[in-house]
């Protein structure tokens, strides 16, 4: 008889412990048994059904097995029992997520939080899903409090400031200020900086920083093409497009670049030229109105009307059915009981 | 216990589509503003609207929920000289509410007559315009030629030809005249407008959405029914679109529909507004531009063979410079560069810019609000909103009036409410605005939650007033006690050739070397008419040089220079511009 088959006799033996019976269901899990590891954790529950570690540890084998439904109902049940464990909200709050309830998920983590308050690592996850759900006073507030427990990595600043500004907060040109000087040679954050410094109308503060970014990464294509867009606004028009250009040549896919290249040829006079980069683009990305919309004008300042009318349809279509190229979605406060 | 032993840190991310709204909203940041110019104001309003007589409190539904979206919009209201008087009149567009009124107890539009010394007297029942309904929209010209000012006024049922009998009464000409539409209908817009320059002045409708009680969803229902999480009233998005009508004026008094013939039926999928006529294109026949709520703005083009086509798109004047549809609202259109050519400025939802879109010449425009300066308070919906010289320094001013669809918005989102206060931004000269809100006086800093406004000087101090809708109060009238030095001009067309109040019609004056240019519009602003008699700021320029005007009948005029400080009647034909009186 080997170790594990004593097992299960012995556990079959007192079928009446929930806990003996969940004990051995582990060690089952363990060594990778998991039928009839679930089987024991069914059988402790059917004994005793709020026992919390049968619920929990079936809930969490069902959420491995990608069995989502069934770890959803009976993480639920857990934290039914022990509202206040951490992993149970936690878990929880996973699973709620892959079945796409995102608001559930938050809801439960929000109770992971209040069991574990000094949890960097959910604090950032909430931050990212409250911003993924529109949430951004949330998002940003959770950022903040993942930053004020560690701060020695680039990527949680990041995380703040792409929350903060989100959430229009103003200590957004505070937390880039702040993510600059600790991360000097971050390109990133001195973008960051240098971008939130011209929002706040300081134009001649921010080149720098701008600048700091392209050296520190050549590859970045953000500063190049915000450097451009700033220049676009100047009606600078040959500059702007040399920095677009190279904001393309890193990333050739970058629709705003593609568009403000397009925009800064028109300015020229370049219709020709601008027209065969918007081509390029929207063949890059046919299902992007925007570089339609602006061949609709092109061809009808050359007297193309024909051509001009079919990219107006078009860029029309292609709005409707895919609004996420062209329409921001709604802030909005994450919903409170009782609030 | 065994259960943290297996914990696994999973980073998920999932994205989502956007959360459903009924009004295109961009979400948009306000954007650095320009250091302040440093200069004087002169500029302060006061609103003296009760001292002055207005005091009928407007209807828009309930007062504290809207269940549907129509009792949302509000309605415009009018500056016009309806018994020619050479004082400025006030008509108020009145709405009412979904469960209706006991009989006789239903509000109605108001006429009051300006009796001088800043005083209007309520003759809404005298005039016999004590007309009951859901009124939207109203938009002047003399449809008869006879030399005194109709009105048309739009309804969520069946709109209204008010033709002026000229004794200071009107007449209800609807069925006769063949302008009252479907009956079923929510109209919003409507201009004059002489679009085959026969001198006798066609009609344009708009309408909003289709619109049925019985079959609209209630707040909630859909993604569409939701602002910021919460529900609210349905639309105008996922609610059934509008459509635009044209009716040829057959010169006897009656009116043919025209849509079909004319293209303008072609156009669909719109939530239309305003509509203004002018001449955008520069090639002398009346061109229309309609700003449309969450949908692409609509401009059409005279094709000068009783056609229309759509080439707002094409022209740069369907999205913003960002390429994003917009909530669009109210028109303003003037020549605010002083190049010669008309410009235009949309107000739109919340988190959006207002546009500013630069005539680039031969009918291209250009949005460069971000550019101008204008895009720095996108915290508020703006609807009426006018290009006003209100310092009479030469350069067109922008004024806003604001106010939000949703009167429980403050308990959604903390840094929204209902009522806020106008908007007033300087024409800096070199294509730039500056916000002096904030300098111009009690009367832009109230709060409110407006819609329609009219630009004209009831006063006639030469000083631009402004009449403001405010949803469940009365009116505002908001007075310019300007003590600014500068000095103005007025001129009052009458076209011959041309239809009488020379709707459509372009004025350029000359003064120590600035060019101003102005048209006459029918309506603009949100659903509203401003005066009819243009007025042009001088700077210190004591006197106009030149006048030239391009007459809707396609003739260009050349009129002599006149001193400042005065009013003038310039008729069609004459070549002389003959002081009128102003009387206060």
């Amino acid at each position: 008889m080997s170790t594990l088959t004593l097992i299960a006799a012995v556990a079959f033996a007192f079928q009446a412990n929930p806990d003996a019976l969940s004990e051995s269901a582990a060690r089952l899990a363990q060594r990778g048994r998991a039928d009839e590891a679930a089987a024991l954790w069914q059988r402790a529950l059917t004994a005793q059904p709020g026992h919390f570690p049968s619920l929990f540890n079936l809930g969490f084998l069902r959420q491995s097995q990608n069995r989502n439904e069934e770890a959803a109902v009976l993480l639920a049940r857990a934290a039914k029992v022990k509202p206040s464990d951490f992993s149970t909200r936690y878990i929880h709050g996973t699973v709620l997520l892959k079945l796409d309830r995102r608001d559930a998920a938050l809801h439960e983590w929000r109770a992971a939080i209040a069991a574990q308050p000094g949890n960097f690592k959910l604090l950032q996850i909430m931050a990212v899903e409250y911003s993924n759900g529109h949430y951004y006073r949330e998002a940003c507030d959770a950022a903040r409090l993942a930053l004020a427990l560690k701060s020695d990595t680039p990527d949680v600043w990041m995380i703040a400031i792409q929350a903060c500004h989100d959430a229009r907060d103003p200590s957004v040109l505070e937390l880039t200020r702040g993510a600059a000087e600790k991360f000097p040679a971050n390109a990133r954050a001195n973008f960051e900086y240098g971008y939130q410094l011209r929002r706040a109308g300081l134009r001649e503060e921010s080149l720098p920083y701008l600048k700091k970014a392209m050296e520190a990464d050549a590859s970045y294509e953000e500063p190049y093409f915000f450097y451009g867009e700033s220049l676009l606004l100047e009606d600078r028009y040959e500059e702007a497009a040399s920095h677009l250009r190279t904001a393309l040549r890193i990333r050739p896919d970058y629709m705003p670049a593609c568009i403000a290249l397009a925009k800064a040829l028109m300015g020229q006079d370049r219709l020709e030229d601008a027209s065969a980069e918007l081509q390029r683009c929207s063949q890059g990305n046919s299902n992007h109105p925007q570089p339609h919309l602006l061949l609709s004008q092109i061809y009808f300042q050359l007297g193309k009307e024909e051509e001009a009318s079919r990219e107006k349809d078009l860029s029309l279509k292609l709005r409707r059915a895919h609004p996420e190229f062209m329409e921001s979605p709604q802030t909005r406060p994450f919903p409170v009981p009782g609030k | 216990m065994l259960h943290t032993g297996w914990l696994v840190t999973v980073l998920l991310t999932c994205s989502g589509l956007a959360a459903g709204q009924g009004m295109i909203s961009g979400n948009a940041r306000p954007l650095a503003r320009v250091k302040a110019s440093g200069r004087p104001w002169p500029v302060s309003f006061v609103d003296v609207a009760a001292e002055a007589g207005l005091t009928a409190k407007m209807t828009s539904g309930n007062e504290t929920k809207k269940k549907f979206v129509i009792e949302a919009n509000g309605s415009g209201v009018a500056f016009l000289d309806f018994d020619n008087d050479g004082r400025l009149d006030v008509f108020l567009v009145n709405g009412s509410r979904l469960e209706g009124f006991p009989a006789g107890q239903a509000p109605t539009n108001k006429l009051y007559r300006n009796i001088g010394k800043g005083r209007f007297t309520d003759v809404t029942k005298a005039a016999h315009m004590d007309h009951s309904g859901w009124g939207n929209g109203v938009c002047a010209g003399d449809v008869n030629n006879d030399g005194f000012l109709d009105l048309y006024v739009t309804y969520y049922g069946r709109n209204v030809m008010h033709l002026n009998n000229g004794d200071g009464t009107f007449t209800d000409d609807t069925e006769r005249s063949g302008t009252g539409g479907l009956g079923d209908e929510w109209s919003t817009g409507c201009t004059f407008i002489d679009y085959d320059r026969d001198g006798h002045l066609d009609l344009l409708v708009t309408s909003y959405l289709q619109f049925d009680p019985r079959s609209t969803p209630l707040p909630g229902k859909f993604p569409f029914c939701y602002w910021k999480g919460s529900p609210v009233y349905c639309g105008p998005r996922g609610l059934p679109y509008g459509r635009l009508t044209l009716y040829h004026n057959r010169g006897d008094g009656t009116f043919e529909d025209v849509s079909v013939a004319s293209g303008i039926r072609a156009v669909k999928n719109f939530y239309a507004f305003t509509a203004i006529t002018a001449d955008l294109d520069s090639d002398g026949w009346p061109d229309l531009y309609i700003a449309s709520d969450s949908t692409p703005s609509i401009f059409l083009q005279n094709r000068h063979n009783g056609t229309f086509r759509d080439i707002a798109t094409e022209c740069g004047l369907a999205y913003n410079d960002n390429g994003s549809e917009q909530a669009g609202m109210g028109l303003a259109v003037a020549d605010f560069d002083n190049d010669g050519r008309i410009d235009i400025t949309k107000t739109n939802f919340i988190g959006d810019y207002p546009n500013l879109y630069r005539n680039l010449g031969r009918g291209f425009f250009s949005d460069i609000s971000v550019k101008a300066g204008l895009a720095v308070n996108p915290d508020y919906v703006v609807w009426g909103t006018g290009f006003v010289d209100l310092d009479n320094d030469g350069w067109q001013d922008i004024l806003q009036v604001t106010g939000h669809v949703y009167p429980e918005v403050a308990q959604i989102s903390a840094s929204e409410s209902y009522k806020r206060p106008r908007l007033v931004y300087r024409n800096l000269g070199n294509g730039r605005f500056e916000d002096v809100s904030s300098l111009s006086g009690p009367g832009i800093l109230q709060e409110h939650s407006s819609r329609g406004a009219a630009f004209g000087d009831f006063d006639n101090d030469g000083h631009m007033d402004v009449l403001v809708m405010n949803m469940h109060e009365p009116p505002s009238l908001l007075r310019n006690d300007s003590h600014s030095p500068h000095h103005w001009v007025k001129i009052q067309l009458q076209g011959v050739r041309s239809n009488r109040a020379a709707i459509g019609a372009t004025v350029s004056i000359q003064s120590s070397g600035m060019r101003q240019t102005q048209a006459v519009l029918s309506q603009s602003s949100f659903l509203s008419v401003n005066d009819l008699r243009l007025h042009f700021g001088l700077g210190a320029a004591g006197a106009v040089d030149h006048i030239t005007v391009a007459w809707p009948s396609g003739v260009t005029e050349e009129f002599p220079g006149v001193p400042a400080g005065e009013l003038y009647l310039l008729v069609e034909g004459s070549g002389q511009a003959k002081p009128l009186p102003l009387p206060k």
